[in-house]
């Protein structure tokens, strides 16, 4: 398939079921809301791992936060509810606590809770308090700037999508990253998504095991354009570089949606940036739950 | 909405016991059934046919046209659907209340919401005393749910609540909260002497207070977060009812430090 001049595999991304949980931090600035959620967001990438995938979904409005400051909404996934706990744990405790004015809400409403500030809290020495309104309890935890304010649990999904994949390749490693960045830009505005490598972007794609034991993945040798001509390469005599988009979404059609935002996005921007080919990345279909078909995405 | 409707047609000339007149209740009541209530205090057992006009038909509302402080225990044991008094209502109205919403258009008497755990309370005029209070033999006063009072409240609001929010959009008398063990009471015109006796938690709201106890400690004016949580939820949740939105900023007074010392009083402007 081909639009605006960019071929389109006839392939599809295969991901994975995930768990997941998100916080809204706030702020007394939006400034101070983000650097409190890149805080808790590093080292987040990768959850085979780094243990968990974290990202920003979006920046919220004062009027979309519960205490009326501006907010960053910070989504969280993982292989199970177990496994997200110690994370939040440790990434609260350590990244957002410890921010200036920070405060730290749910950022996911489900039945099913995991504690939130029920560790934090601890940190108040005894002179925590608690305040509960209406069904939801909020912890009052005195630090050097005021009070830390975190809810005491928040929501947590079993029915997310981590794997969600994009590859862009190009003939221009510049434009490529450029086109890349703008398809991460856009898929931003979807809601309930994150894009957790660093910037959105994975450089370093990986295909399943090594010759090496141990490592359960390596290098995907068939996308590095320095080897082509050396090993089956998958690329074309022009292709200089490849990029991938990983997202993780909150259900299978927000990781559709997003998909379909950085579809559009390239087949818009990307011809004149060097991009000549859409991927995406899959292990045959036999090991992940969810399928998405490019050709089913596109515009 | 569907509901029954209860007109007083005669003054009550001893006080009446309300509590049977809840959705809940009623719902599987024929309405003669309903007009042989026993709703008199005295040993007469006057019944609902005696002082009331029953129409309608049962459903998730109940309304009680005709008010008087004779009217006790409105709304007392609600526990969904709504009940609304269209007239002033006696002592002890929504008493250990669970859910639901009861709305008093007139005043009421002393103990509203007394041991409330769940729903909504709105009383158009001024609360009597020892609103939210425990009652001889609770444990607790209130421990969940909203009082909301458009005029002044009594003495000794909030005596032992555990949670729950009151609001007061006039003042609120003497010794508010005391002994309070957590939850929040707000009086949009202040306080009187005295408030947080004993207080053990919790968080009393105000612009003034008329004097404060000795046993309260000065902790100076800092912008609070949790003010700002509060102001939201009670908007969400009231309306146009909710008090003004606070700023955050308060001048904290901890206390009471006659007891643990965990409580607060905010002034906020």
């Amino acid at each position: 398939m081909k639009a605006n001049g960019i071929t389109i595999d006839d392939t599809f991304a295969e991901a994975f079921g995930m768990s997941a949980t998100g916080v809204i931090v706030t702020a007394d600035s939006p400034k101070w809301a983000r650097q409190a959620a890149v805080t808790m967001s590093g080292f987040g990438t990768s959850v085979i791992g780094c243990g968990v995938e974290v990202g920003i979904d979006r920046e919220l409005e004062p009027d979309e936060t519960p205490d009326g400051r501006p907010g960053v909404r910070v989504l969280l996934f993982g292989f199970s509810p177990d496994a997200l706990l110690p994370q939040l744990k440790n990434r609260v405790g350590q990244c957002v606590l410890t921010s200036p004015g920070s405060a730290c809400y749910a950022g996911v409403e489900s039945k099913t809770r995991i504690a939130l500030g029920a560790g934090p809290r601890f940190f108040g020495d005894g002179y925590q308090t608690a305040k509960l309104l209406g069904k939801k309890k909020y912890w009052r935890v005195p630090v050097m700037d005021g009070e830390f304010v975190i809810e005491e649990t928040t929501g947590v999904v079993t029915e997310a999508v981590g794997g969600g994949n994009v590859i862009l390749l190009g003939n221009d490693r510049a434009g490529l990253l450029e086109a890349t960045e703008l398809a991460v830009a856009a898929i931003g505005k979807v809601p309930d998504v994150i894009t957790p490598f660093p910037g959105g972007i994975v450089r370093s794609g990986s295909k399943v095991g090594a010759k090496y034991d141990g490592m359960i993945a390596s290098t995907n040798d068939a996308f590095c354009p320095t080897l082509r001509g050396a090993v089956k390469s998958e690329l074309a005599p022009d292709t200089v570089s490849v990029l991938e988009i990983v997202i993780d979404g909150l259900t299978s059609q927000a990781v559709a949606n997003a998909m379909k935002t950085a579809i559009d996005t390239i087949i818009k921007e990307g011809w004149g940036k060097g991009v000549t080919r859409i991927s995406a990345g899959n292990y045959g279909g036999k090991l992940g739950q969810h399928h998405y078909h490019l050709r089913e995405l596109l515009p | 909405m569907s509901g029954l409707t209860f007109r007083l047609n005669t003054y009550p000339d001893e006080r009446l016991d309300l509590s049977p007149l809840i959705p809940s209740r009623l719902a599987t009541l024929p309405l003669a059934d309903i007009l042989d209530l026993v709703v008199g205090t005295t040993k007469r057992q006057l019944k609902v046919s005696d002082f009331f006009a029953v129409s309608g038909q049962s459903g998730d509302t109940v309304t009680i046209q005709g008010g008087s402080e004779h009217l006790d225990f409105v709304g007392a044991g609600l526990d969904r659907g709504t009940l609304i008094l269209d007239g002033d209502a006696g002592a002890y109205a929504g008493r250990k209340m669970t859910g639901g919403e009861l709305h008093i258009r007139g005043r009421a008497g002393a103990w509203l919401g007394s041991g409330l755990s769940g729903g909504l309370i709105t009383v158009k005029g001024s609360a009597g005393d020892q609103v939210g209070s425990m009652c001889p033999g609770d444990k607790f006063g209130m421990t969940g749910g909203i009082v909301h009072v458009e005029g002044s409240i009594g003495d000794r609001v909030g005596e032992k609540m555990r949670r729950g929010t009151i609001i007061a959009r006039g003042t609120a008398g003497t010794h508010a909260g005391s002994r309070m063990l957590g939850g929040t009471i707000w009086a949009e015109q202040g306080f009187g002497p005295g408030p947080g006796t004993l207080l053990r938690r919790g968080t009393l709201i105000g612009p003034a207070v008329e004097q404060m106890l000795p046993t309260f400690a000065d902790s100076g004016k800092h912008d609070l977060v949790i003010l700002r949580v509060l102001s939201r939820y009670l908007s969400a949740t009231l309306g146009p009812l909710a008090p003004s939105p606070l700023s955050g900023r308060a001048h904290k007074f901890a206390g009471d430090l006659a007891a643990i010392g965990k409580g607060e009083i905010l002034i906020v402007s």
